[in-house]
């Protein structure tokens, strides 16, 4: 249930949130190809809307090129991170040896800013896929670890203990018990991590790197190309659209168990 | 599975699989370097298909024999028997435990928490399927197999966990203070809901409770407990008529139930 504080007058007059979203929306896009036309902007800080979408279609070989590249290291880089992570979490966060030992590390270590390494990976690893995939990796891998790690705390000891009285094995407990309970929290985890994941290849690639759409985004800035930079953005903010649109689908698809905060009961 | 249905009126009392014994149990346990003792001296004998309900104050130790004698917490000494055989861990086939909380995975449909339990012992899908929908009709869940948890009310979840305590076919079925959380009209057609369910099956039933009205509403024999340590104090055969009802409840005899219950237990309550 949401707290809503409007008065009931007011019932009648109120705008649907999503009205509001969509007209905000429409609002950014207008002024982003009025105020270039206008001449208020200078179109090399920002293009007109119309002409960076030409700059996107005309080269859409390359775009598309690039951000296959991008996808294939988000991929490797989500399952490293994600996988390691939600797996190294289940693990840490049922053990409470290992939790006391891993969890102030991970968070510690959450807080440095890794982008600093990133010349180094380049030493170790080479400019190729292997320096940024390992970046973006390292990157997501930590809040994949952390969320994971407390989700498994929080389940409810009942869910536990009811699987003892059945007599459940220890694989049974973990894959049967365990990680369907700390799903949401798995989730949200991955969300972040994800995301995290999308902002370490990109930057990678815009660091040092000689393919990938945040390659392209810089070869186009240093070539003061702005209709070409923008189109790469777009293209980078699609992407991360199109990833959080994911993980609401896959939140949709476990809102059972995120409507039970405890023992199934029910919260609306 | 098909068993149970077979004798839907006459009670089916099982062999011995359905005893349980409980021989010295006693049980310490140690908070920061002080050893409290828990229980002591619990010696029970409860015969095959009889619904035997043990109440006390809170705090006698009452959840803690029940969990001892499902096999979930090992005592510190002496020796609990069901069917029979020691109790040194759970074992579905011949208890079956129904906890205080609905404790229902909530990721999982009515239906499928029922199967839960076979699915652990790799039973094949239709199999296991037909046995949960079978037990699902016998707490009267018919048509609410695809419900999640908190689609169904407290009392709704309550009858799924019973299902859950009974798809293994257990000859006993233990149950922690199973309607505690649920409203008092709730309360009492679970009750009777329950004593249908024990008349149906002939299972041995162990029921803790801290409600002595739901203790004498329920029981065969009433077994009353004393805080630290938790004792036998008292065991009480009662003697109303079955089938229960709720006219039985403002009977003198009935009243006479709550109060020996009661005259036991009330020097701790008050403490």
């Amino acid at each position: 249930m949401t707290l809503d504080i409007s008065s009931p007058a007011a019932a009648g007059r109120r705008i649907e949130p999503g009205t509001v979203r969509a007209l905000l929306g429409l609002g950014v896009l207008v002024a982003w190809e009025v105020l270039p036309r206008a001449g208020l902007i200078p179109s090399l800080f920002l293009p007109p809307l119309s002409e960076t979408l030409g700059a996107l279609v005309s080269n859409w070989r390359d775009y598309g090129w690039h951000l296959l590249v991008s996808l294939r290291a988000i991929g490797v880089s989500m399952l490293i991170a994600c996988g390691l992570g939600i797996v190294g979490g289940l693990l840490a966060g049922s053990i409470v040896s290992v939790r006391r030992i891993a969890q102030p590390l991970a968070s510690g270590l959450y807080a440095v800013p890794f982008v600093i390494l990133y010349p180094l990976f380049t030493a170790w690893f080479g400019i190729g896929p292997q320096a940024k995939i390992a970046f973006a990796s390292i990157y997501g891998l930590l809040p994949c670890l952390l969320g994971t790690m407390a989700g498994v705390q929080t389940i409810d000891r009942q869910y536990v203990t009811v699987a003892r009285s059945l007599r459940a094995t220890r694989w049974q407990m973990i894959s049967r018990v365990l990680l369907p309970a700390a799903i949401p929290t798995v989730l949200s985890a991955f969300r972040v991590g994800g995301a995290l994941v999308i902002v370490g290849i990109v930057v990678a690639e815009m660091l040092t790197s000689a393919e990938g759409i945040g390659y392209l985004i810089t070869r186009y800035r240093t070539l003061l190309d702005s209709p070409r930079v923008f189109a790469g953005i777009l293209v980078v903010v699609a992407l991360v659209f199109a990833f959080d649109e994911l993980v609401k689908l896959l939140e949709r698809r476990t809102r059972h168990w995120r409507l039970s905060t405890r023992s199934g009961e029910s919260t609306t | 599975m098909a068993e149970d249905k077979t004798n839907t009126k006459l009670r089916v009392v099982s062999s011995l699989a359905g005893a349980v014994a409980v021989r010295g149990l006693g049980h310490t346990y140690n908070t920061s370097g002080r050893v409290t003792q828990a229980l002591a001296d619990i010696e029970l004998d409860i015969k095959p298909g009889r619904f035997v309900v043990i109440v006390g104050p809170s705090g006698c130790g009452k959840s803690s024999l029940l969990m001892m004698m499902t096999g979930l917490v090992a005592p510190t000494s002496g020796t609990i028997l069901c069917g029979g055989q020691p109790m040194t861990a759970p074992d579905p086939d011949r208890v079956g435990v129904v906890f205080q909380e609905a404790s229902l995975y909530p990721w999982l449909t009515a239906q499928d928490n029922v199967e839960f339990p076979l699915s652990l012992r790799g039973i094949p899908k239709s199999e296991r399927a037909a046995r949960a929908r079978d037990k699902l009709a016998l707490v009267g869940l018919t048509g609410f197999e695809d419900r999640y948890p908190h689609e169904l009310s407290g009392g709704m979840k309550q009858r799924v966990s019973i299902a859950r305590g009974l798809v293994q076919n257990p000859p006993i079925l233990m149950l922690d203070e199973p309607f505690a959380a649920l409203d008092e009209q709730t309360r009492i057609s679970m009750g009777d809901e329950l004593l249908r369910i024990w008349e149906e099956t002939g299972k041995t039933v162990i029921f803790v409770t801290h409600s002595l009205t739901e203790a004498a509403y329920l029981a065969d024999e009433i077994i009353v407990m004393s805080a630290r340590p938790g004792r036998i104090i008292d065991r009480i055969e009662v003697d109303l008529p079955r089938p229960r009802t709720y006219a039985m409840m403002a009977t003198p005899r009935f009243a006479e139930l709550r109060e020996r219950i009661w005259n036991q237990i009330k020097t701790q309550a008050s403490e």
